[in-house]
């Protein structure tokens, strides 16, 4: 164990030692730890960043720092590794000894694990954040299935339409008013006419194309109908879904032909080179067009997918909410729900940023009239929206998601007329899953 | 006369035959080279210069920047540190171990001999993503029986049992197949002299086990040190991770920068290389030895 036992963390760090000796360890230590609730912790923390590139490893060292400079406690930070393969061991390193915080994504990913016993019940930690939560975030990040909440949402991002304005200008194309599915033909086809790509995809990772999915899935279903689905109460072979995939196919002959064999990146990439139209897709990667010059990023803009069925307008966007979450079975589970607390606040979110952090802060103490240009419109983006989505892999449980939908979406990609099919194979697949635990 | 002719014209059929191998060889080295090369050539760009102007495009700059920053970002002593603390003991013990088991199933005759050797071999034809979810749960349940769950998972005893583990198969296959060569009658002159099964294991056999124990080494000291999953799934803390797993601070969650991902590459395959071309000699002699004795 790398953490020494310090002052008062004693008896309850020796209580957790002989809960785990008695064979007790992944779930009766965290109930163990959870009931001594108001006592302060002043023991070492121990935190993983989700990430390993440069950035991100910056701003998580600038939150451990910080928080020390506040509270006098030691925070040690480790990059993740590979973030892919945190993501897909997260179970093993929750079973195993994990860092006491780390970061994480909202949704089935936080609550499946939460079920299992894994995670630390944060909502005191939520309620102690009083205003400074806003409803929508306390919503998201709740597990449906005891109410309570297990991840402090930090950042998050919203999916929509990118493009250059100056593409736009030159091709005399308005992308700022097309309110309806025909004015989105409309500039797919100018685009293409030009000898652009209308609508850029790279569905390589089997993810990227889920967010077109969502999005028109919302547009002509509306959100309940796509959480059911997702969760199995519409089924994939019902007419209504099957329409999402027809007017899916509508947009492949705007496509760049070579969607698979390039990832989201070569799509900015199409972006950066000013070869596409209008790309779907989150919009993180922001910097990339700041790395290349000021010019492009001020050149960067991002509108809502425009309204398909009247009935639900636009009412619905995928916003994925990451944030931190506490190891059930960490070295100092009370240490680490005062850290996550205190990522979340105010002072948290400005030590975020103050290393550099470009995220939209689910915080609403912080101050969003410094945001630039690009960052104030995707707030505007997502403030049209009612609904907020987690992203299809992040609503749907990770073994269909990943291992069924993104290959089905692919292979639907590659031959459109075979939707029957596809949406058949899908269903099965879901028919055969295993209860959840 | 006609001898003659038939000579020359087999003579001919040779030098074409010689032609073809030669063009086909030249055709896969370039093959296997090209890899290699277009990743040393990447490596030499900076990533501003690919994003500009695409990865083809002809290059504005080229120098090794990407070197410099990519040996700053790695913390690369450590991480390769980390490699040999895990890859000496591995290959040692392996070598040791699995040289007894060669030793014994070629030397002394039980019943079960073969199906001792078959026994270790199948290990090998697992596939590891099989084997991790168990052995995870028993890394901690011991972990737990002595109150120390650092005690394999997390730990660089764990990473290397798992390692010895696995290669032993493979090393035992290699060394009895080299140890069936050696004559029986030294072994019944040892016997003869008395030696004891272990003076005859260390005194006699073992020496001359000399190239497939070295041609061993090599092999075994690249897979362990290119070797990603372990590392990646056993051990928790980013400190004990090996080079490959450094390769991972060059890569962004979502944004890779793949010139200097280049560099990094490369650097971290250095060491296999430099092993490779300073025990050259003992690679193929060993494998060539092995072939030619029975």
């Amino acid at each position: 164990m790398s953490n020494e036992v310090t002052e008062n963390g004693v008896s309850r760090r020796t209580v957790l030692k002989g809960a785990a000796l008695g064979g007790l360890g992944l779930v009766g230590g965290g109930t163990l730890l959870s009931s001594c609730g108001d006592d302060k912790a002043t023991g070492p923390v121990t935190f993983t960043a989700r990430t390993n590139d440069e950035t991100g490893l910056k701003i998580a060292q600038a939150l451990a720092d910080a928080y020390k400079a506040e509270t006098g406690i030691d925070v040690t930070m480790q990059g993740s590794g590979d973030t892919n393969a945190f993501q897909d061991g997260i179970s093993q390193y929750l079973q195993g000894t994990p860092d006491d915080v780390f970061q994480w994504m909202a949704g089935f990913r936080t609550n499946f694990r939460a079920d299992q016993g894994l995670l630390a019940d944060l909502s005191e930690n939520i309620k102690n954040l009083g205003d400074q939560m806003p409803e929508g975030f306390i919503s998201g990040a709740t597990n449906p299935s005891d109410g309570k909440q297990y991840i402090i949402p930090t950042t998050w991002y919203p999916w929509g339409l990118h493009y250059r304005k100056s593409t736009m200008k030159e091709l005399g194309l308005d992308p700022e008013n097309i309110a309806t599915w025909d004015d989105f033909m409309k500039l797919l086809e100018g685009t293409q006419k030009k000898g652009l790509i209308g609508y850029a995809m790279g569905d390589k990772g089997g993810w990227e194309a889920m967010g077109t999915f969502s999005i028109l899935n919302v547009r002509i279903n509306g959100y309940d109908y796509h959480i059911d689905l997702l969760n199995g109460r519409k089924k994939w072979t019902d007419q209504a879904t099957i329409d999402v995939f027809n007017q899916f196919a509508l947009l492949i002959p705007y496509m760049n032909k070579n969607f698979l064999d390039i990832s989201w990146d070569g799509m900015r990439d199409l972006l950066l080179a000013k070869k596409c139209g209008a790309m779907m897709m989150g919009s993180w990667w922001a910097n990339d067009f700041k790395a290349k010059s000021q010019e492009d990023y001020d050149d960067l803009w991002i509108v809502p997918f425009p309204e398909i069925n009247p009935a639900y307008g636009r009412d619905s966007i995928d916003a994925p909410v990451d944030g931190v979450s506490v190891a059930a079975n960490g070295a100092n589970v009370e240490g680490g729900k005062q850290f996550a607390e205190w990522i979340g606040s105010e002072a948290g979110m400005l030590a975020a940023q103050a290393a550099g952090d470009t995220s939209l802060y689910a915080n609403s103490r912080l101050d969003t009239s410094e945001y630039d240009a690009f960052n104030k419109q995707k707030l505007a983006v997502i403030g049209e929206a009612k609904n907020v989505m987690n992203f299809l892999d992040r609503d749907c449980r990770n073994d269909f998601a990943g291992t069924i939908v993104g290959p089905a979406i692919q292979n639907f990609l590659k031959a459109p007329k075979d939707v029957n099919k596809i949406v058949d194979g899908m269903q099965e697949a879901w028919d055969a899953l295993p209860p959840l635990e | 006369m006609s001898g003659i002719v038939q000579d020359k014209k087999y003579r001919d059929r040779q030098k074409r035959k010689d032609f073809f191998i030669t063009v086909f060889i030249a055709i896969f080295a370039f093959v296997w080279m090209v890899p290699l090369l277009w990743t040393f050539w990447t490596s030499l760009r900076p990533y501003s210069d690919v994003i500009q102007n695409g990865v083809f495009s002809k290059p504005s700059t080229l120098n090794f920047q990407n070197y410099i920053t990519a040996y700053d970002r790695m913390d690369i002593w450590e991480y390769l540190t980390n490699s040999f603390i895990v890859a000496i003991p591995t290959v040692i013990l392996t070598l040791f171990f699995g040289s007894l088991m060669a030793f014994v199933v070629t030397r002394y005759s039980f019943k079960f001999n073969l199906y001792l050797l078959l026994l270790f071999t199948a290990g090998n034809l697992l596939p590891v993503q099989l084997v991790y979810a168990p052995l995870f749960k028993m890394y901690i349940w011991i972990g737990d029986l002595v109150g120390n769950r650092n005690l394999l998972y997390d730990s660089f005893t764990g990473l290397i049992l798992v390692h010895v583990a696995l290669q032993m198969g493979f090393a035992t296959f290699v060394m009895s197949s080299y140890m069936k060569t050696i004559p029986k009658e030294i072994s019944e002159s040892a016997l003869l002299d008395g030696a004891s099964v272990f003076r005859h294991y260390w005194n006699v056999i073992l020496p001359l086990l000399r190239p497939p124990l070295a041609a061993l080494s090599v092999l075994m000291t690249t897979w362990i040190y290119n070797e990603f999953f372990w590392a990646i799934v056993l051990i928790k803390s980013d400190n004990k991770r090996p080079i490959t797993s450094a390769l991972g601070r060059l890569q962004g969650e979502f944004v890779t920068d793949f010139n200097l991902l280049a560099a990094g590459a490369i650097m971290a395959a250095l060491p296999t290389l430099l092993i490779f071309f300073i025990l050259k000699r003992q690679f193929v002699s060993g494998l060539t030895l092995g072939s030619t004795k029975g």
